[in-house]
Order: structure tokens, then sequence, then C-alpha cells
């Protein structure tokens, strides 16, 4: 799955990764991968710009750590986060039902003899 | 015990692709340094990764690399991110700064033997026709300056969740705060020069010596960000 097909539903979906505990931002794209087995192939630097939009809208919160020697930028998910992610799913399972509907293949009408 | 933290190791690769990447983003090099940080231990991370998977430490560095992508694409992302934050950043000083600012002109008015007394400050009957239009100049700046800057706050926090993404709205609202500012102490400058060539003995020193440089420091310091969030907000497209 291409970035262009993920536009629009990359918050909810680093929201979704954060719902299991904070992490930073190359753990992010690993949990993604392995998710969807591999099925995402989006450019590693673009999630670091994303997961800053959300901290600005206050969706998550970031706080440097130096676990294992290495400085790294952790983020996790604030309340107003959570509740955005509930939003998004809900909007998602609406979406995705209505559209499944629609994409069905129908039986042909029958011809009224 | 703290331990001291053995330095990060310099991967020639990785500096290039990081100053790729930095000579794209817009804003002061101040503003670029915890991005920077980031990215840097974020690729550091993923040419372990590859280094644990086999690869020699070169062609692990250049596959991480690859897998952050074009430079270009991530200076973008960011772009708008530094914009807001350098724009609310120059408004939170200007609002913070201008009530101080302000109550220094104040005082200075009331402690000079002017005539103006506080109750005055807001009936401005008695006052000399100049220094009463100067005055409402003021005012109007100021106003300005208070709602461009409230603008430039309110677009770049909590609300951006619900608000359409238009990164070019809060530098530019911060710019006009700052000329707002420029204009009210600007005019505040200019009274006190008036005052000091007709009748400087009417005026209190200190009071006055304060609300002088206060302004100045805010003129320079407005000019400064102002200027500054309107090459941000003409580096973005």
């Amino acid at each position: 799955m291409r970035a262009e097909t993920l536009k629009g539903h990359l918050d909810g979906i680093l929201l979704a990764v954060l719902e299991r505990g904070p992490g930073h931002g190359y753990a992010i794209m690993e949990a993604l991968r392995v998710r969807t087995d591999g099925q995402v192939d989006l450019p590693t630097g673009t999630i670091y710009p994303a997961l800053h939009r959300l901290e600005q809208a206050g969706l998550v919160q970031a706080t440097w750590s130096a676990a294992g020697g290495r400085r790294r930028r952790v983020y996790q998910l604030t309340p107003a986060g959570r509740r955005a992610l509930e939003a998004e799913r809900s909007t998602w399972r609406d979406f995705s039902a209505t559209v499944t509907a629609l994409l069905r293949p129908t039986p042909l009408p029958v011809n009224p003899s | 015990m703290t331990r001291q933290r053995p330095p990060e190791p310099r991967v020639p690769a990785v500096e290039r692709y990081l100053a790729e990447i930095t000579a794209r983003l817009p804003g002061p090099r101040e503003a670029h340094v915890g991005i920077v940080a980031e990215l840097h231990s974020g690729l550091l991370d993923a040419a372990d990764a590859y280094q644990s998977a086999g690869l020699a430490p070169s062609q692990a560095a250049q596959a991480a690399i690859r897998e952050f992508g074009d430079p270009a694409r991530v200076a973008a992302g960011f772009s708008a991110e530094i914009a807001a934050r350098q724009a609310r950043r120059a408004a939170v000083i200007l609002l913070v700064t201008g009530p101080l600012v302000g109550l220094l002109w104040i005082a200075t008015a009331l402690a000079s033997h002017l005539g103006i007394r506080l109750t005055q400050l807001w009936h401005w009957a008695g006052l000399p026709p100049g220094l009463r239009v100067t005055m409402a100049l003021v005012a109007v700046a100021a106003g300005v300056t208070f709602a461009a800057a409230l603008l430039g706050i309110a677009t770049t926090g909590r609300l951006t969740r619900w608000l359409p993404a238009r990164p070019r709205r809060a530098p530019l609202a911060a710019a006009i705060a700052g000329y707002g500012a420029i204009s009210a102490d600007g005019l505040g400058l200019a009274l006190l020069t008036a005052q000091l060539t007709t009748a400087p003995g009417k005026l209190s020193p200190l009071p006055a010596v304060a609300a002088a440089a206060a302004s100045l420091v805010r003129v320079i310091l407005a000019k400064r960000s102002a200027r500054q969030c309107l090459a941000i907000r003409a580096s973005l497209t």
C-alpha cells in the first residue's frame, strides 16, 4: 500500500499504533510494518512530520528519553488522542461498510416478462 | 550516579542526508535542532536494524537513508509545523510583552507633569488634540496587535484538530501582530520625543527611560520576528 492510498488516514493509523503504548518514530514505523505484514510502503521520514502535527493538535505528547544510550523522542497518546482515535474508528467503520455495500457485485436484474 | 553517554557515531552519509533536509527547512537554525536530532536518532536506529540483518555499516546507512525517503519531501512535511511553531512563539511574546510595555507608558504619563490623570486616560477631553489623536492611534495599534496575536495562537494549538489546514494563516497573523506592535511602540516613542523637544522638564525621567527602553527593544524584536514569519510564509507553497 503506497503513501498516496493511505493519505488522509495516516493520523488515525499513527494514533492506533500508539494506543498499544508509547513509542519513538522508528519504533512506530516498525510496528506499522509488523502489523500490516509489510504491506505499508511509506517513507519513514514522513512519519516524523505527521507525529509533530499530532503533537501540535494535542493528540500525542512527546518527551525526550535516553534509554539504551540513544536520545529518542518518545510519543504517547493523550486523552484527547484516545477520543480522536475512537472517532476515527467509527467514521472508518461507517465509511467502509458503505463502500463495501456499494462495491459488492450485484446479480443481474431479472427482466420482467 | 549518571554515566556520561558515549557520543553517537558520525556517519558521513547520514550527516549529508540531514544537511540536505536542513537546507530546505524554513525559519531560524534553532528551530531545526530538535527535528534534526530526532531524525538523526531515527536514522541510526534504522541503520542498526539493517546491520543486525547482515548489512555492512556503510550499506546499512544507505539503506536507512533510502527508507527515510526524499529529503525534499521530509523537509516539506516539517515546514508547516515550523511555521506554526514560530508564529505561535512570536504571537505569545507580543501578547505577554504588550501589557507590560503599556503599563510602563501609563506610569510615565501619570508620573510626569503633563496634566494626565488616570481618569483622563479614558476621558481624553482635557488633552491637546494632537496627543489625543496619537493616543487613539496607539489604542488602535494595540488592539490590532492583540487580535492578530490571539488569532496566531488560536490557529496553531489544539484548534488545529478541527480547523482546515492552512499553514500560511498563522505566520501572517503573527506578522500583522508584529507590525501592530511596532506601530504602537513607535507612536509611544514619537510622543516621548515630541515631549522631550517641547518641555523635557515635565517628564518623570525614570519611568520615561524604562518605557522608552522597553518599547525600543520590543520594536527591534517585533520587526525581526515579523520579517521571519513573512519569510516562512513565503516559503510555504
